[in-house]
This record gives structure tokens, sequence and C-alpha cells, in this order.
């Protein structure tokens, strides 16, 4: 009996040692058949977006690279607040408005307001028509402003032609010019 | 959280205070034409008018205007803060939208001597932008028609009349003025030929002029 048993654990043993014949295209097989499976969460943009959104990672970061990211958000955050508070913002159309100015002793006429920062080098105006007539076209956007024509580098002088700003808190004649929304 | 994770998270942190703090403090470049000790002051109302949410361009122009001019640092930060204060309560009349050409007009006209109540009322009269409407009614007001008169004549025509028909009301105005009329009987014969004017629908297009 007891050799029986013997007899039938070696045959066992002879049939476990057989090496087992495997279809060599087996493993991938088995990588279509996963592959096809349904995934968790669904195979949409949206899951996928999701499941990438939910899987940790970690990565190392330098002190000097983690300065440069913060440094560089600094920098898109400063550029974002000054474009947003930039007086520029060209949404406006703007009108071209021609400032006259009879001035026959003057050497040097610039125009100077609140369009130009009352900067008296940025508009110089130019003698045309005779020797008396200073002109100047600016395009203007809708808005109040208050202006004056600067003379010589000494004098200023209202616009003859528009009202004057009786709003001005410096002493010195200026004009003030309205430019409306086209109409 | 891996320690990594954390000295990145403090550093961006930490940046963006800073920006934050910069910008707040970051003047204008324009201002260093101002002396150095007028400088901070105009930065200051600005910064608080921009808290404010009102416009800071023309207190920027303002100051700058005091700089050209040669006025003192004194005459400068006043005339800063005074408009300042005309255009929040330009905004209180006007209402949050007010555009800054609008603000800056309210302003203009409150400082003549129009009142918060004349902007509200022409705030209801016109859906059109009010920046004319106002200026037109500053213009008056400064030239001598009583706050009272300019009022009426402007919001009889607000509702109706383009910017171009206030304009040239307020010529009418001024030239009778000039020629010796008394303001506000200029400023009631100039109403009426103008609402006549603008109830005909008469259209035309001008230059554009100061």
């Amino acid at each position: 009996m007891f050799e029986r048993m013997d007899d039938v654990i070696e045959r066992i043993a002879r049939h476990l040692r057989r090496p087992v014949q495997v279809d060599p295209a087996l493993d991938e097989r088995v990588m279509r058949e996963i592959s096809a499976l349904p995934t968790p969460g669904g195979t949409t943009m949206v899951g996928k977006a999701w499941r990438w959104l939910r899987r940790p990672r970690q990565f190392t970061l330098t002190p000097l690279g983690g300065l440069a990211a913060a440094a560089a958000l600094a920098a898109a955050v400063l550029l974002s607040r000054t474009e947003a508070t930039s007086p520029a913002a060209p949404q406006v159309a703007s009108r071209a408005f021609q400032f006259v100015l009879v001035a026959p002793r003057a050497a040097h006429v610039s125009l100077v307001g609140d369009f130009n920062d009352w900067d008296a080098t940025r508009t110089p105006m130019r003698r045309t028509g005779g020797a008396a007539l200073w002109t100047v076209v600016v395009p203007l956007e809708p808005g109040r402003y208050h202006y004056a024509f600067f003379v010589d580098g000494s004098r200023w002088l209202a616009d003859p032609s528009a009202p004057v700003a009786r709003d001005d808190d410096y002493g010195q004649p200026s004009s003030v010019l309205t430019v409306g929304g086209g109409s | 959280m891996t320690p990594n994770w954390t000295r990145a998270a403090l550093s961006l942190l930490v940046a963006m205070v800073v920006a934050g703090r910069a910008t707040a403090q970051q003047a204008d470049a324009r201002l260093e034409r101002l002396d150095a000790a007028t400088q901070p002051t105009v930065a200051a109302l600005l910064d608080s008018a921009r808290t404010a949410k009102l416009p800071t361009e023309p207190l920027v122009q303002r100051a700058l205007e005091g700089a050209t001019k040669r006025a003192s640092g004194n005459a400068i930060v006043t005339a800063v803060r005074r408009l300042a204060a005309d255009l929040g309560h330009a905004r209180d009349a006007l209402g949050s939208t007010a555009s800054p050409a609008e603000l800056t007009a309210g302003a203009a006209a409150l400082r003549a001597g129009a009142s918060q109540a004349t902007l509200a009322q022409l705030r209801h009269a016109r859906r059109e932008p009010l920046t004319v409407p106002l200026a037109v009614l500053a213009d008056l007001v400064a030239s001598g028609v009583p706050a009272d008169s300019a009022a009426a004549a402007v919001l009889g025509l607000a509702a109706r009349a383009r910017d171009a028909d206030l304009v040239e009301f307020r010529r009418a105005v001024e030239r009778d003025i000039a020629l010796g009329a008394p303001p506000s009987a200029a400023t009631a014969a100039a109403a009426t030929a103008a609402d006549v004017f603008v109830n005909a629908g008469a259209r035309q297009q001008r230059p554009g002029r100061p």
C-alpha cells in the first residue's frame, strides 16, 4: 500500500518536473486583454484628467529652483497687476483735435496738458500758415482735459478759443477741452 | 507633504506676499518729477484712491500739472487731495459704474458748484455717457450761470441732446455772456434754441474743436 503511494507521488513529481510549453504570444495576449478592460473612473478625457489629478506624485525641488519658481510667479502677478492698472487701455476710439495759437513773437510753443503728462517737451507746436500761427493736432479719447500753451519756456497761455479752467489749482491760466463719446 | 513640497510652498507664499506688497507700493515712475518730499505723500494719496476704486490717472495728471507749473509741494498735495475727494463725491452721486471720464467731469461740476443731487438726476435722465453733459454743467456754472439755472438747462437737454448739441449750447451761452447778456438769461435763451434744434432732429457733422 505504502509502496503504491510512493509510486503515485513519484509519478506526480515526474509530471511536475516536465517543462511546461507556454504559448510565446501569451504575454501579448494578456496585456491586450488588460488594456481592453474598463478602468475605474471611465475612459473619457475628464476621467483621465481626474485620475491624473488624483495620482500622488513626488518630486524634489532645490531651494534655488523654488526661488526661481517663486520669482516667476511674482513676475506674473506684478505684470498682471500693472496691466490691469495701466491708464493706456486703448479701448475707446480717439478723435483728432487741432489746437491753434496766434503768437507772432513766440520762438517756441508747446501744447501741455492732461493728455501728455504735462510734459513741455512732448507736443511742440509748429509754425504754419504764416509767422504768427502755431498749430498741432492731437488724438484724444473721450474725457475732460486741462491744457495750456507754454510759450518760450516761460509763459503760460490759456487757449482763447476754449473755456477757461476755473478749477485750476496752481494759479496759472489753463483751458478745458471736453471730448465726447463720438456723437 | 514632503519637506521639499513644504519648502516650495513656503517659497511661493513668501514670494506672493512680497509681490503683493511691492505692487501696492509700486510708485508711478512719472511721480519722479515731484520733489522728494512731495512724492511719497502723493503716492500715498494714489494708493488710497486705488483702494477706494477711484481713477488715479486724473490725480497723477493734477500732480504733474503742479510739477510742470512749479507749484509748491503743499499746493500739489492739496490739489491732489481735493481732487480725490471730489472724485469720491462724484462717484457717490453717479454710482459705481461711472467711467473715469464721467467721474472727472462730475468732480469738475461739483467743484464749480453743482450739487450731487443734480449729478444723480443726470444719471437717471440720460442713458448715454455723461462726460459731456457734466462738463457743460461745470463750464456753465464756472462761467457765472447760477447752478440751479445751469442744472435745469442741462437736465432739460440731457435726455435727447447729442454731445455735439450740448457743446454748441455751451458755446452759445458763453458767446451771449461775452456779449453782455446776464448768465441766466443767456442760458435760458440758448436752452430754448437748443431744445428746438434737438426736437427738430437736426443732425449735422461738426469738426472737432475745443
